[in-house]
């Protein structure tokens, strides 16, 4: 049973805070995801879950046992480490071969069969009698990750293991390991900073910020009902759009852009002044600026420019520049089809329905109320 | 016609004349090389070391050919290797011989397991490890003579450190270096307390080039921290010891110096006898010239034997 729960968890370095009070439950064979920026604690946490770091305070259990203070060796886990951490002087076999040492139970041989078995699930059966300097960067990997299998833990921890790798491969054995944990049923513990991999590797994902839990939950959750504007600028690629602004009578007012309020809106706004809409960049429409429309705008509709065109094949991104104003930052960023062509300097039509619309406080960052979401027809959460 | 003469004049004459350009050329470039323009820079040790040193060996090896003895000159008349012969027989080379070869082994391979110790110690990291460093460097600066001269003082019979401790717990005074048999051991504790710094210098930045992420998967893993050290970190050190080692062994051939200072003259201390102060002995106190020379060619070659291999896993390393 390898749930784990980490109550209250914090971690001082001197006077810096690394970790603070983190809690956080992790079910039995859930592929929980840790994502945050470089230098928010999510290292520090999976170091203090592997025992290579003490907590300064808080709790932590592992199978329902206390195990803030139990070594490493006494814990039953396997971690992959980014720089694959393999022993240089060794074989593939040895190295694979030497976590079994340690655990009880089995004999030399049937040590090497089960080496054996699990280089063959993860096709390195041919590289046994290399030494770890012989293999590329992507073999070298699964070796690490062959020597964390074999051992058949409660808990597998893996500290960025597909940073080093580049992005076809990356992108290959971020399939493979959802289908190995799958197949392998083992809790699995994942830290990155990218939040792509989050998204499509966890059962549920934890984002941090500064050592402090943002937010726990499924991606789509975190997609469509990010609980503070860190974590809804942080999830999602190309970042939602941000416009800082005030209340006013009708609705918003921003630097360059004045948005009436809906009824939905009004009512979750209510007395708060300073305010920061959201918008995702796929929910802006664009559509061509069309002569005759240009008088008869909608109250949701602006016209804008195309400053950046940005061709990905399946879509395109276009930054929009206010066309009232010869500002050289890009007030939106959208998302179009990728047939849909529009080159930079066209005058566009930009349309954001309401509907879409997150609204954030602007003092303290947190949500004041998400876009709707018709559950029944377009997603199930 | 003209086209026809003029084709075989200009063939008659770019015929040769091509050639010509050509070895001017190639002297250009040879004159011009690294090689030659650099030259008076490496010439000139080149030349001192080839006079010095090379020459004094072939010299010396000249000798050893001879039974060149006394005053007077060398005969090159007469040339055998008797003098071989007779340093093979002599019972007091061989003890001499075996002596030297249980002084560079006892001292290498303490000096290397102390060094490495201290270094494991030190990387685990403690305290006033900078400090702690330096103290174990600084006999290293000493020079044998002072080191021997401290040692001398250590081991008196009467009243030295050591037999201070070990009347006080109430055993008789030992007379370290007068006793042939324990002799030759205090010599190697005493250069091993000199140079075991040296080790642990070479050991300790071996161990720091370790990606501590390897002692952190070991310890995960579940590896004791012994078993992480043994199967771990220490194969990892062969370079660093392989160097250290020669480098140890050399230090050890010269250790004439401090026999030499011990006593003052030509005859070390029972037991402490070695190819380098046999030599000199045999040299300059007998004035069997030929003997020495017979006997430094057998220690260069006792140096080679251990440099040799090494300078060759260098080459196959590809460092060389």
């Amino acid at each position: 049973m390898g749930s784990i729960q980490l109550d209250h968890l914090t971690k001082r370095f001197g006077e810096t805070v690394a970790v603070e009070d983190v809690t956080l439950d992790i079910a039995d064979s859930e592929f929980l995801v840790l994502v945050g920026p470089s230098g928010c604690g999510k290292s520090t946490t999976l170091r203090m879950l592997a025992g290579l770091e003490t907590p300064t305070a808080g709790d932590l259990y592992i199978a329902g046992e206390h195990m803030n203070y139990r070594v490493p060796q006494n814990r039953d886990i396997a971690m992959v480490f980014q720089d694959y951490a393999l022993y240089p002087h060794m074989t593939i076999h040895e190295n694979v071969r030497f976590g079994l040492e340690e655990e009880a139970g089995y004999t030399d041989s049937e040590m090497d069969e089960r080496v054996e078995e699990v280089a063959e699930t993860l096709g390195i059966d041919d590289l046994l009698d290399r030494k770890p300097g012989e293999l590329s960067g992507g073999q070298q990997q699964r070796v690490a990750l062959g020597r964390a299998i074999v051992r058949d833990p409660e808990v597998f921890l893996m500290d960025e293991p597909l940073a080093n790798l580049d992005a076809k491969l990356r992108a290959k054995m971020r399939t493979e390991l959802q289908r190995l944990q799958a197949d392998l049923d083992v809790t699995t513990v994942y830290v990155t900073h990218n939040q792509t991999e989050a998204m499509t590797m966890g059962d549920r994902i934890a984002v941090l910020n500064d050592g402090q839990l943002q937010q726990v939950g499924e991606p789509l959750e975190l997609y469509h009902e990010p609980a503070n504007q860190f974590v809804a600028g942080f999830i999602g690629e190309p970042m939602m759009n941000f416009l800082h602004g005030n209340r006013a009578d009708a609705g918003f007012v921003g630097e360059h852009i004045e948005y009436p309020f809906d009824e939905r809106l009004e009512r979750a706004v209510d007395g708060v002044d300073d305010l920061v809409l959201g918008v995702r960049p796929e929910a802006v429409d664009v559509r061509r600026a069309d002569e005759s429309s240009a008088p008869n705008l909608g109250p949701h509709e602006f016209e804008m420019t195309v400053s950046v065109t940005e061709t990905h094949g399946d879509q395109n991104i276009l930054s929009l520049t206010h066309a009232a104003e010869s500002v050289d930052h890009d007030v939106l960023r959208a998302v179009t089809d990728g047939m849909h062509i529009v080159k930079p300097g066209e005058p566009v039509t930009v349309a954001i329905d309401p509907e879409t619309i997150h609204v954030f406080d602007g003092k303290t960052g947190k949500t004041i109320c998400n876009r709707r979401i018709e559950t029944a027809r377009e997603l199930t959460i | 016609m003209a086209t026809h003469d003029t084709t075989e004049a200009t063939d008659s004459t770019t015929g040769p004349s091509k050639e010509v350009v050509t070895w001017k050329t190639k002297l250009r470039y040879f004159l011009n090389s690294d090689f030659v323009r650099s030259s008076p820079y490496w010439g000139i040790p080149f030349v001192l070391m080839g006079i010095a040193v090379y020459g004094g060996i072939g010299y010396n090896l000249a000798i050893s050919f001879t039974d060149y003895a006394g005053i007077g000159r060398p005969e090159f008349s007469n040339l055998s290797l008797e003098m071989y012969r007779t340093a093979l027989a002599d019972g007091s080379f061989r003890q001499a011989a075996f002596q030297n070869f249980v002084l560079l082994v006892g001292f290498t391979s303490v000096s290397l397991a102390l060094g490495l110790f201290l270094a494991v110690l030190l990387d685990y990291g403690i305290r006033y490890k900078e400090t702690i460093q330096t103290i174990y460097l600084l006999p290293m600066a000493l020079s044998f003579v002072v080191t021997a001269q401290v040692w001398l003082w250590m081991y008196s019979p009467g009243n030295g450190v050591l037999n201070v401790f070990v009347t006080a717990l109430g055993f008789g005074s030992i007379d370290w270096l007068g006793n042939p048999r324990i002799a030759l051991a205090a010599v190697i504790f005493a250069l091993v307390w000199q140079f075991s710094g040296y080790a642990m210098v070479v050991f300790l930045a071996g161990l720091q080039s370790l990606p501590s992420d390897q002692f952190e998967a070991a310890k995960v893993d579940g590896a004791s921290t012994a078993k992480t050290y043994i199967r771990i970190i220490i194969p990892q050190l062969k370079q660093a010891s392989v160097g250290a080692a020669v480098v140890l062994m050399l230090f050890a051939l010269k250790a004439f110096d401090f026999l030499y200072a011990i006593t003052g003259d030509y005859r070390p201390p029972n037991g402490t006898d070695i190819l380098a102060t046999l030599m000199v002995r045999e040299a300059f106190q007998y004035g069997q010239w030929a003997y020495g020379a017979a006997i430094a060619t057998m220690l260069l070659l006792l140096s080679l034997s251990v440099i040799a291999p090494y300078l060759v896993y260098q080459y196959r390393q590809g460092a060389l």
